[in-house]
């Protein structure tokens, strides 16, 4: 075969481009600022997106020695860890993660040899006994991106925190195109159950993964209302998929709740093992909500069986008057405001209990 | 590093810059080796130098076989090159693989035998930047191209950041020219290079991940069985996202290279109206399927040996080329299917060579619909886990559970159904021409328009897309 010298050439389109350049870059600065202010008039803030990103830079903070918030959302919104800082002497990671299920991360940590430290796990049973699906994935998408965070990863999370402290329209959970799409009303086939739709983005974010309700939410109105009314079906089990019969499906649900308690415990003794210290709490929740979930996971169920189980001391919210009077505005979280005041009323329970004294229950 | 990712906006505006900025061909030619090596190693740093290694030894074997005066001598350094190239593939991309059915088929002989499992990490990309580096070897044997001088020049063809890791399948003989002498800077061309980048991301980001992916997810995943309307809304979901994911990382790596004055072919030519599978194949993964003919369909023996063997031969090359894809018998049986479906329409080919209805605009719009469904049933093999998720969405988009379940929402059908009859109606409408002309032909104020709404579109999706598909390739 003949040397074939390359003679390749892309034809680019006869059109004044510098013109169209222009046009491009001034009706999309246009657009984009134009977002920004309705993202502004429908109470959005510049705020840090809580991302596996965010999340793989807090687990990469964690020291043999540390202080660590594991948990769902309750742990995430109901600690500040200013308060926990003075009460305990060190600043904690905060590794809470909301819509999630907190055993993979407990689990990490116990896998984690050089860990020793503390860990203060928030439990809400229906979430952190979850066998799978979203809950459990939540955790797991996290872990995976801290355990392969990429150079490349590093510098775009970097990147985006500058850019979400600066624009209130960049919020993923709520404002990104998939997420418009979602809310556009078309009625939904009717062989389908209704959707179980995550509540808006309703907290700021801070680059330790402080996070608080924003006060559009602790004030009575549609924000507040809309998400009250978005935890009644979320932390509704959902009904048994129809492929598999129902009594062999809930047979696997509960061999895998068992093999949770199971798993937990060896966990906490791992961490034990290494001189580290567990301790679980129950946060507060009202309303409807509490109905619900009193109703679904007693306190004599789950909770009492965990501790049992686990040998770990616990500290549930209703047992001590000054945890207890707390009012949770959508029924699940704390105010800011509340949360400090939360955080320090339980810093000497949390004393009692990693002191391994007899009056935490 | 992504395109698709803030830390590519930031690399890529910093190299564009400096690269204009300098004076010197060298200088800009060093900037883009160097730059290369980043863009590689923020993915995983040590692997840059297995990508150095390959690169270095195909440039040694390059000069020997160019050197070699005997022609077995050039035939023994070419059969080095590709034998540690193939070598290096295997190892990291099939070497679990081939111990998996290594076990299986002792345990068939009743010998039960557990291998250790090597914890091999896939350095991404590493099935194009191969063939990248195999295609010069190859090339320089078959006297299609001359070997360089210059181990910087050959190893910024293989690095080549644009084209690095997802392709398109850039052939030595066709980067290293374009190395001699440096390009003019051209506006017109950096912006036409910039809009490419725009709608690559576009397709990735919007039509890809946020209009496809989701619903095509729903579907693999799911593991019961499903009724006819969502099987075929996952699977045309599915059809439309390896598209618009694979075509717009091409798109994007054009305008990239585009913008520093380099210039790369298609590799996509609007294949879903395709008329056959010969067809198909010319328009899907141009670069892929070019490489194949040349370095594997023709040195077996191409069609030079009656029917019967370039049946066996399109049967080979296909496997190989489902094996390339994934080291899964999911991707084989892709392969395969693709192979068979070519073998059949030689067939029929031969049969209606003289029949004057074949070329009738309804019966080629026939055979176009034929095509595409067809490549969405093979679809289903590239994109199940494991052949019963195949089966039971094969079972499915037949009608095989009229009482199967109805998981995807109004919206989420509505949305494949328009951006899939979207996507066939703009590839029948395009077949015959390129972007090029069409956007030649389009007012500047449409242009404009359009290209600002791919703009805002992609900064209303907030960076929220994931992997490119043929990453894990």
């Amino acid at each position: 075969m003949a040397f074939v010298p390359f003679d390749f050439k892309r034809t680019i389109p006869d059109h004044s481009w510098r013109g169209i350049l222009i046009s491009v870059v001034l009706l999309t600065a246009g657009a984009t600022i134009a977002w920004e202010l309705y993202a502004r008039s429908a109470s959005y803030r510049p705020t840090l997106n809580d991302t596996s990103d965010l999340w793989a830079q807090a687990r990469e903070r964690v020291k043999p020695d540390s202080i660590v918030i594991i948990g769902d959302s309750r742990a995430l919104f109901d600690m500040d860890l200013a308060v926990l800082e003075q009460g305990l002497g060190s600043r904690p990671v905060q590794l809470a993660l909301a819509g999630s299920c907190a055993y993979p991360v407990l689990a990490d940590l116990a896998a984690d040899e050089r860990f020793r430290g503390t860990v203060i796990c928030g439990i809400v049973p229906r979430m952190f006994f979850a066998p799978g699906g979203p809950l459990v994935e939540a955790s797991e998408k996290a872990l995976k991106r801290y355990r392969s965070w990429t150079p490349a990863q590093r510098v775009s999370h970097q990147l985006g925190m500058l850019a979400e402290e600066r624009f209130a329209f960049l919020k993923e959970r709520d404002l990104t195109l998939a997420k418009l799409l979602e809310k556009l009303p078309i009625p939904n086939r009717t062989a389908l159950p209704p959707p179980r739709i995550p509540p808006p983005y309703f907290q700021t974010t801070e680059r330790d993964r402080r996070t608080r309700m924003v006060e559009e939410c602790v004030r009575p109105g549609a924000l507040q209302t809309r998400i009250k009314e978005g935890w009644l079906p979320l932390f509704t089990p959902p009904p048994p998929p129809s492929y598999v019969p129902k009594e062999k499906f809930l047979a696997g649900v509960g061999k895998a709740i068992e093999a949770r308690f199971g798993d937990t415990a060896a966990a906490v003794e791992k961490i034990r093992a290494r001189g580290g210290k567990v301790v679980f709490v129950r946060f507060p929740m009202t309303g409807k909500l509490k109905e619900l979930e009193d109703q679904a996971t007693p306190r004599v169920g789950p909770w009492t069986r965990l501790l049992k189980d686990t040998g770990a001391p616990g500290i549930y919210f209703e047992d001590y008057p000054e945890l207890a009077g707390f009012d949770c505005p959508e029924w699940s979280h704390l105010s800011g405001p509340d949360s400090v005041e939360f955080t320090r009323r339980l810093v000497p329970y949390l004393k009692t209990a990693l002191a391994g004294k007899e009056s935490v229950k | 590093m992504l395109f698709n990712s803030l830390t590519f906006v930031v690399f890529f505006i910093i190299v564009v810059s400096v690269y204009w900025t300098l004076k010197s061909w060298n200088a800009r030619k060093n900037l883009l080796l160097v730059a290369s090596y980043i863009f590689y190693g923020a993915w995983n740093p040590p692997f840059a130098l297995l990508l150095f290694a390959t690169s270095a030894l195909d440039f040694y074997l390059g000069a020997r076989i160019a050197a070699a005066v005997e022609p077995r001598l050039r035939k023994a350094w070419t059969t080095a090159s590709v034998v540690v190239n193939l070598s290096m593939l295997g190892f990291f991309k099939y070497g679990n693989f081939l111990l998996e059915n290594f076990q299986w088929l002792l345990a068939q002989a009743g010998i039960m035998y557990q291998p250790p499992h090597l914890n091999i990490f896939l350095p991404i990309g590493i099935s194009f930047y191969t063939f990248h580096s195999l295609s010069y070897t190859l090339d320089v044997y078959r006297g299609v191209a001359q070997p360089t001088k210059s181990l910087r020049d050959f190893v910024l063809a293989v690095s080549f950041f644009p084209q690095l890791v997802a392709g398109p399948i850039v052939r030595a003989a066709d980067f290293l020219p374009q190395c001699v002498a440096p390009p003019a800077p051209r506006a017109g061309r950096f912006i036409w290079g910039l809009l490419l980048m725009t709608f690559g991301l576009f397709q990735k980001t919007v039509l890809a991940d946020t209009m496809l992916s989701g619903s095509a997810d729903t579907i693999f995943n799911y593991p019961g069985p499903l009724n006819t309307l969502d099987a075929w809304m996952g699977v045309l979901a599915f059809s439309g996202q390896i598209f618009f994911d694979f075509a717009g990382y091409s798109t994007c790596a054009i305008g990239a290279a585009l913008c520093l004055g380099f210039e790369l072919r298609d590799n996509f030519r609007f294949p879903y109206a395709a008329i056959g599978f010969s067809d198909f194949w010319r328009r899907w993964h141009i670069s892929l399927s070019t490489f194949l003919r040349d370095f594997l369909y023709i040195p077996l023996g191409g069609n030079r040996s009656g029917p019967a063997r370039a049946a066996v031969n399109l049967i080979i090359v296909m496997f190989l080329g489902g094996l390339w894809h994934g080291a899964a018998w999911t991707f084989v049986v892709w392969g395969l299917i693709h192979g068979v479906l070519l073998v059949i329409e030689r067939v029929c080919r031969a049969i209606f060579k003289d029949a004057a209805w074949t070329v009738s605009l309804g019966v080629q719009v026939l055979i176009a619909l034929v095509t595409y469904v067809a490549v969405c049933f093979t679809w289903v093999f590239f994109r199940a886990g494991d052949f019963a998720t195949a089966a039971r969405l094969v079972r499915a988009m037949v009608g095989f559970f009229p009482n199967g379940e109805a998981i995807l929402t109004t919206r989420e059908i509505l949305q494949v159904a328009i951006v899939s009859a979207g996507l066939l109606l703009a590839h029948w409408l395009m077949r015959n021409t390129t972007i090029e002309a069409v956007v030649s032909r389009t007012p500047r104020w449409l242009v404009t328009a359009l290209w600002a709404v791919m703009l805002f579109a992609i900064i209303l999706n907030q960076g929220s897309g994931s992997a490119f598909i043929y990453f894990q390739f």
